[in-house]
């Protein structure tokens, strides 16, 4: 019987842990087949533009609040795409950034992504090539990242209150908001132009990205616990997650879906 | 003394681009007229400021509120004392990157039609403002809004000069 498998907060991840992350992280990165990290990043924004953001409309249904849903299918289907490329009998879960932890605020980008080499070789946590050549103009260029001041951060007292809200709704788009905050000052800018992060086309491209949109996913998981698995509008639950099967029905339930997220522990 | 001024200015503008802690670098501010707080409930649980009809295929940005101050900029210290009652954050598409038309928002979709409304559909911010208005409306039968962008990041396609585009801002109350 397979278990499930078990995200963790990145600063907590061992030694081994974060190795085979890396490594992961690596081989699929050399993939440029639909098994790979440059298609998957490309399902994002450049150049197939599936990711949804903010209120849509689908069909007959508007104003549809999808931001959540999307992205843990997104998210599901990137952590498998590089399980696939673990090493043997290793574990590997996609971490969570907690950017209210102490540590972010004072070093913005957790160490496993900040660092440009492990052991003398590229860290593929640290950025990745994005390969976008049906983009105008094509793209072919390593992430970048300028991060900002890392009191821009939010605070345990910020998720407090996005956990007490109620609506389903509202609670999305404050955490979307929060969402955004942390895209535009991850990515941040040297003046002259961006980071990765800080636009929606190649985001998914910055490694971060993943631990960044599965701290999001927690939180959705976390207002679960409190408000209902189920609490989301019902003209939702049929609507389809482009371009994968699952519907908005099939991803409430984080269990069912195959992961847990691990208790946030102290390290001694 | 001409040449040490001169320097000083060059320094301000340099720090003035970087995203650093330092200096922000802003867009252009919004300043609303005034707006009369007459019709305002005298009890309220909360107190929204909704942005209708937000751009967001530009820059990234965000968009700090301020009440009953209109020359709030990049560097005004987003605190209560300032009037500041949060803020917005857009993450911008950054312009665009598909082909002629990739970036026309449809303006029609019929109801059979299954694929997701344009991305680029302008979309609808929310600030939570409770505290600022409260604060603003026992002081004031009249309020301002200043919403001061401030970049985040971008690509060599954004406009930065005039990121906060929006149709118009609702004041919302709660009971």
């Amino acid at each position: 019987m397979a278990s499930l498998t078990v995200r963790k907060n990145v600063d907590a991840l061992t030694t081994p842990e974060l190795q085979a992350l890396r490594v992961a992280y690596k081989n699929a990165q050399q993939i440029m087949d639909n098994r790979g990290y440059n298609y998957y990043a490309g399902l994002h924004g450049i150049p197939n533009w599936y990711c949804w953001h903010h209120e849509r409309t689908s069909g007959s249904t508007v104003n549809a609040n999808l931001f959540l849903p999307w992205h843990r299918a997104y998210l599901l289907h990137f952590e498998k795409a590089i399980r696939d490329q673990r090493p043997p009998n290793s574990k590997v879960g996609l971490p969570w950034w907690d950017w209210t932890s102490g540590t972010s605020r004072v070093t913005f980008v957790p160490h496993a992504f900040s660092v440009a080499t492990v052991d003398g070789q590229p860290n593929p946590l640290f950025r990745a090539r994005i390969v976008a050549p049906t983009a105008n103009p094509p793209i072919n260029r390593m992430t970048r990242r300028f991060p900002g001041n890392p009191a821009v951060l939010p605070t345990q007292a910020t998720v407090t209150t996005l956990l007490g809200l109620t609506q389903f709704n509202d609670f999305s788009n404050q955490l979307e908001d929060v969402h955004d905050n942390i895209h535009g000052w991850t990515g941040g800018n040297n003046g002259s132009v961006g980071g990765d992060m800080s636009s929606v086309g190649t985001a998914a491209w910055d490694p971060i990205f993943w631990s960044h949109h599965c701290m999001i996913d927690r939180l959705w998981y976390l207002w679960q616990i409190r408000h209902g698995v189920n609490n989301i509008p019902p003209n939702l639950l049929p609507m389809v997650l482009q371009p994968f099967t699952l519907t908005v029905r099939d991803v409430l339930s984080i269990n069912a879906l195959g992961y847990e997220y691990a208790v946030s522990l102290v390290r001694i | 003394m001409a040449t040490k001024a001169k320097a000083t200015a060059k320094k301000s503008t340099k720090s003035a681009t970087r995203g650093d802690d330092r200096t922000y670098r802003a867009s252009k501010v919004y300043k609303s007229k005034k707006v009369s707080l007459a019709n305002l409930p005298a009890q309220f649980s909360r107190a929204d400021l909704e942005f209708i009809r937000v751009d967001h295929s530009g820059a990234s940005y965000e968009a700090r509120v301020f009440i009953n101050n209109p020359n709030a900029d990049g560097n005004t210290p987003t605190v209560e004392a300032n009037g500041y009652a949060g803020s917005f954050s857009i993450f911008g598409h950054g312009g665009c990157f598909g082909d002629v038309g990739h970036c026309d928002v449809h303006k029609e979709q019929d109801e059979f039609d299954p694929r997701p409304s344009h991305p680029l559909l302008p979309i609808r911010k929310v600030v939570i403002a409770t505290s600022a208005i409260k604060n603003a409306a026992a002081k004031n039968p009249d309020i301002t809004v200043t919403v001061v962008p401030v970049l985040m990041g971008w690509t060599e396609k954004s406009d930065l000069e005039d990121v906060l585009k929006f149709d118009h801002i609702n004041l919302v109350t709660y009971d």
